[in-house]
C-alpha cells in the first residue's frame, strides 16, 4: 500500500505511542541513567522510522522496535569499561534459596518486609548486560522465549541459559541484600540459613 | 511426574511458553499432591511477580513524550 509520508508517520506514531512506557523502561535497565534512556530511546525511534517501509504491517510491531532499541543500546552506548564480571559456572552452584526455618513466617513474607523497589531495580540492573537484557525482555516485558530469541538474534537455547542464569543471579541478589536488612539478623545463625538447593 | 520432572518444567510453566496440555496437567496433578513442589511453585511465582511488577513501575517524563512527538513531526 503506497502512503504519503503523512499517512506513515501517523500509523508508526499510532504503533509506538502505546509502547513508549516500555521502551523507556527497558533502556533505563540498559543504560542505568535517565539521560541515556531518554537518548536511547529517541535515537531508537529516530532508526525505526527510517527503516519503517521495511517493517511488515501485521506482524509484531512490539519486538521490532525492541530489537531497534537493544541494537541501538549495543553499538552506541555500551562501552566496554561497562562490562561486568559474570560469575563462573561453580559461583552460580553455589546457588541459594530462601529457607525459613520458622515456624510461621513464609518466604514471601521475608521478601515483601525487607525488600524496597529499589532494591529490586538495583539487583536487575546489576546484572551483566547479557543476562539482563534476557531477563527483562521475558521476566519484565512479557516477550515469549522464541521473540526474545528473534530480538537478540541469538538461539532460544542461548535465551533459556541466559535466563536461568540470570534468574539465579538475580535470586542471589536479593537474598543478599534481603539477609542485610532482615529484622531476624540476629537468629540468622540458627533461623535462617542460604540453603543450596 | 517427579519432583525432578516438575522443577526442570517450572520455569516454563511461569513463563507461559509453549507446554502440551499433557505436561500442563501433569504440572498441576503434581502441586497438587506434593506439599514440597508447590511451596517451590508459590515461592518462585511471588518472586518473579514482584520482580515484574517493580521492573514495570518506571513512569515515562511527560517530556519524553513530547519530545518524541515533535521528533515525529519532523521527519
Ligand atoms: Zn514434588
Amino acid at each position: 500500500m503506497v502512503r504519503t509520508k503523512e499517512e506513515q508517520k501517523k500509523v508508526f506514531q499510532e504503533l509506538l505511542i502505546p509502547e513508549l512506557p516500555a521502551l523507556f523502561r527497558t533502556a533505563l535497565r540498559m543504560t542505568r541513567n535517565r539521560e541515556d534512556a531518554e537518548d536511547l530511546v529517541q535515537e531508537a525511534v529516530t532508526k525505526a522510522f527510517a527503516a519503517f517501509d521495511r517493517f511488515e504491517e501485521g506482524t509484531n510491531f512490539r519486538a521490532w522496535i525492541f530489537k531497534i532499541l537493544t541494537n541501538t543500546f549495543i553499538n552506541n552506548y555500551y562501552r566496554l569499561r561497562d562490562r561486568q564480571k559474570v560469575p563462573s559456572l561453580e559461583e552460580m552452584e553455589e546457588e541459594t534459596s530462601f529457607q525459613p526455618s520458622f515456624e510461621g513466617i513464609t518466604p514471601e513474607e521475608v521478601l515483601l518486609n525487607t525488600l524496597t523497589r529499589e532494591d529490586i531495580l538495583r539487583a536487575i540492573e546489576s546484572l551483566p548486560l547479557e543476562f539482563r537484557t534476557v531477563v527483562v525482555l521475558v521476566l519484565i516485558e512479557g516477550f515469549s522465549y522464541k521473540e526474545t530469541a528473534e530480538i537478540l538474534d541469538i538461539p532460544i537455547g542461548t535465551v533459556m541459559s541466559r535466563l536461568h542464569r540470570g534468574r539465579r543471579m538475580l535470586q542471589k541478589l536479593l537474598w543478599e541484600y534481603s539477609m542485610q536488612k532482615t529484622p531476624f539478623e540476629k537468629e540468622n545463625e540458627k533461623g535462617w540459613t542460604a540453603k543450596t538447593l | 511426574m517427579d519432583c525432578k520432572d516438575l522443577v526442570e518444567k517450572l520455569y516454563f510453566y511461569l513463563d507461559g511458553e509453549v507446554l502440551t496440555e499433557e505436561e500442563r496437567k501433569a504440572i498441576e496433578a503434581h502441586l497438587e499432591l506434593c506439599r514440597k513442589c508447590c511451596e517451590k511453585y508459590e515461592f518462585e511465582r511471588f518472586l518473579w511477580e514482584m520482580v515484574r511488577s517493580n521492573g514495570r513501575n518506571d513512569s515515562i517524563p511527560e517530556a519524553l513524550i513530547s519530545r518524541i512527538e515533535s521528533v515525529i513531526a519532523q521527519f
